[in-house]
């Protein structure tokens, strides 16, 4: 059995709690306890950046401190919490001036940042911790017939310090969904583009014109589902899709709720029930 | 000798219908500039690109390899047929400009926006001296704040690969950003040239950068666009510049997390657009979705120490008052009233609206205790 902390976020609580429910049920089909990093706060989003850096080098701290306390490696399911938080360990861990100075604030909490726990995204952690073949014999009930379009979203393959597989051509996503018994679709258009989740608010027209290129393309190769790893990704294909003038109405999977499907768990269970574009697939 | 097969893009909009591709099989030996020389040398020498220094400092040599945009001078051909495990190495000009030949593009466009940005030195009379024979200072811990966006040397990797660009025409592109800011923290700038810089940022598409960070990672030289939009941003919000969602969006970000220490994605939308219907409207995707509704987040544990640290590093980047205390206290209180408040009145009141008080039990069952 492996242990591991989780960081929650925004995308795994409150309306979002029976997200992180599928996932610890998931995990414990291939042997993961994950254990939930209670104290954490949001990682700021990577827009308290915009007020003031340091402000989120020390939020990323504390978070990945408290991981360190419980003597845990850091599973990070978003994208966006998984690169602002590896950021923040790349600037901690090559300054010692700045941890210095945020370690004597942490001493407050009797926390510190020593650098010791490793930050996972969910795709290298099920690539270098569980390995496929784990997750290969977990699959009870195969995907068989399933034409599922694989999109990793940007911030787990950009910047390329951060990045968990390679940046141009990853394939960690693809082996994954091998795995379940997919047929999987890597080539279509838009499978490189941003899903637009973080410029909802601030440029509309741009995440809907982003979503009609990557859902139409997925629709355009035939795929019954796409499935990302990102929650954040997911909610903006799932609930922003909506908001299109002419949605496609192709249906998504975060990727731990179709996993929980093949690993036996119940549709309602897995989360795949409990979309806005219903999943029909069986 | 190993090789590999680039499919190069060719097209002449003087003579060809229409772009096609023409495969040249090339050693893989040295960089992928060393690839398209060897074509035009040993091949076909009526192939166009640009290219001068060799060497990763003029930025000529910038264009796509299977889609993703590369300085040729700086890839070796060995990391291509790695990374692509053998496929054919499709080479193509840079996105969002015109062709001019193969793989040429016209850069023209993506210049003039920049110029937009006042990307220039226009000097602080109090500060730079008038007089030609006297030195302008810098200092070196002045340089820090500037030292990586003056290595942009226009190669246009950035505006080839931007989200931005790909949807809002009018977005001005990652490296003008970068350019502005370099003048945005030199201290000889003057402050009226700084608040133009932000309007015309603003103006042109600041808020819209998506953040993928493709810039950062497509960069030759080390610049990081979005980081420096992300500060622009602040400047943006601490000049006055309050009004677009995109500040708004932030300000709800820098309270409910020292409130809470959770941003609210229920009232993110309201408070961006000032309006309810947007809250209104998530809830019924919620409910349709079939999932419980939270109004507030539940406090993180240990929220007060939290709060002193978050105060504490604002305190020192002199930002303390960007704190709005006072919709802070509104959360506390929305907190308060939820979390804190007597179960039986808040059942009571939820059967008094005439809603179900299904679902309130379980949402506050941490307070209760047990299962």
């Amino acid at each position: 059995m492996v242990k591991v902390g989780f960081y929650q976020g925004c995308c795994f609580q409150g309306q979002d709690a029976h997200m992180f429910e599928t996932m610890k049920e998931m995990f414990k089909r291939i042997d993961v306890d994950v254990v939930l990093l209670e104290e954490t706060t949001c990682c700021g989003g990577n827009t308290i950046d915009e007020e003031n850096r340091k402000l989120s080098y020390a939020i990323n701290a504390r978070n990945i401190a408290l991981a360190e306390k419980e003597g845990l490696d850091m599973l990070v399911s978003c994208n966006t919490c998984y690169m602002v938080i590896a950021k923040a360990k790349r600037a901690l861990d090559t300054n010692k001036k700045l941890r210095d100075e945020i370690n004597e604030l942490l001493k407050e909490e009797g926390l510190e940042y020593k650098g010791t726990s490793k930050i996972y995204h969910l795709l290298d952690f099920f690539r270098d911790v569980v390995g496929y073949e784990k997750i290969k014999q977990a699959v009870k009930r195969p995907l068989k017939g399933w034409k599922v379009a694989a999109y990793y979203g940007c911030h787990v393959l950009y910047p390329k310090e951060i990045a968990v597989d390679n940046s141009d051509n990853p394939s960690s996503l693809q082996e994954i969904l091998k795995a379940l018994g997919a047929e999987v679709i890597d080539d279509y258009e838009g499978k490189d583009a941003c899903c637009g989740y973080h410029s909802f608010f601030t440029d509309k027209s741009m995440t809907l014109k982003k979503l009609n290129r990557i859902l139409g393309g997925v629709k355009k190769v035939g795929a019954d589902i796409v499935a990302t790893p990102c929650p954040l990704c997911f909610k903006s294909f799932d609930i922003y899709q909506t908001n299109m003038e002419n949605p496609p109405r192709v249906p998504s999977s975060f990727l731990p709720e179709i996993m929980a499907y093949a690993f036996g768990i119940d549709k309602d269970k897995s989360g795949l029930s409990h979309h806005l574009i219903k999943v029909e697939k069986e | 000798m190993e090789t590999a097969v680039l499919q190069v893009f060719r097209y002449d909009p003087e003579k060809d219908q229409a772009p096609y591709y023409k495969e040249y099989e090339v050693p893989v030996e040295g960089t992928l500039l060393n690839a398209l020389l060897y074509i035009k040398d040993n091949l076909d020498p009526t192939l166009a690109f640009r290219a001068f220094c060799r060497s990763e400092v003029c930025g000529s040599c910038s264009m796509k390899v299977n889609g993703k945009t590369k300085l040729a001078c700086k890839t070796p051909m060995k990391e291509l047929v790695e990374t692509w495990k053998g496929k054919p190495l499709r080479i193509e000009p840079l996105n969002h400009m015109k062709v001019i030949k193969d793989l040429v593009v016209d850069i023209d466009k993506p210049i003039e926006k920049m110029k937009t940005l006042i990307p220039w030195l226009v000097p602080d009379p109090r500060v730079v001296p008038t007089d030609p024979m006297h030195e302008s200072i810098i200092y070196p811990e002045e340089m820090e704040a500037y030292k990586d966006q003056i290595h942009c040397m226009l190669c246009f990797s950035c505006y080839s690969a931007c989200e931005a660009v790909a949807d809002n025409e009018r977005y001005r592109g990652p490296f003008a950003f970068s350019k502005a800011y370099r003048f945005q923290v030199d201290r000889r700038d003057i402050e009226t040239a700084k608040e133009k810089r932000i309007r015309y940022a603003i103006s042109g598409g600041l808020w819209s950068c998506v953040q993928c960070q493709k810039c950062l990672y497509v960069c030759p030289k080390g610049v990081k666009p979005a980081e420096d939009i992300q500060n622009l941003r602040g400047q943006a919000v601490k000049k006055g510049f309050t009004d677009k969602p995109g500040a708004k969006k932030l300000k709800h970000f820098v309270d409910w997390i020292y409130a809470t220490g959770q941003i609210n994605r229920l009232y993110l939308p309201e408070e961006v657009y000032g309006n309810k219907e947007a809250r209104e409207k998530l809830t019924k995707a919620y409910t349709e979705m079939g999932v419980e509704v939270w109004e507030v987040p539940k406090p993180t544990k240990g929220l007060m120490k939290f709060r002193d640290i978050y105060l504490e590093i604002l305190s020192k980047e002199d930002k303390a008052l960007d704190l709005d205390y006072s919709h802070v206290r509104k959360i506390d209180k929305m907190v308060s009233d939820i979390f804190k408040a007597d179960i039986c009145t808040i059942v009571d009141k939820a059967h008094e609206e005439g809603r179900s008080s299904r679902g309130l039990i379980s949402k506050l069952k941490g307070l209760l205790g047990g299962q």
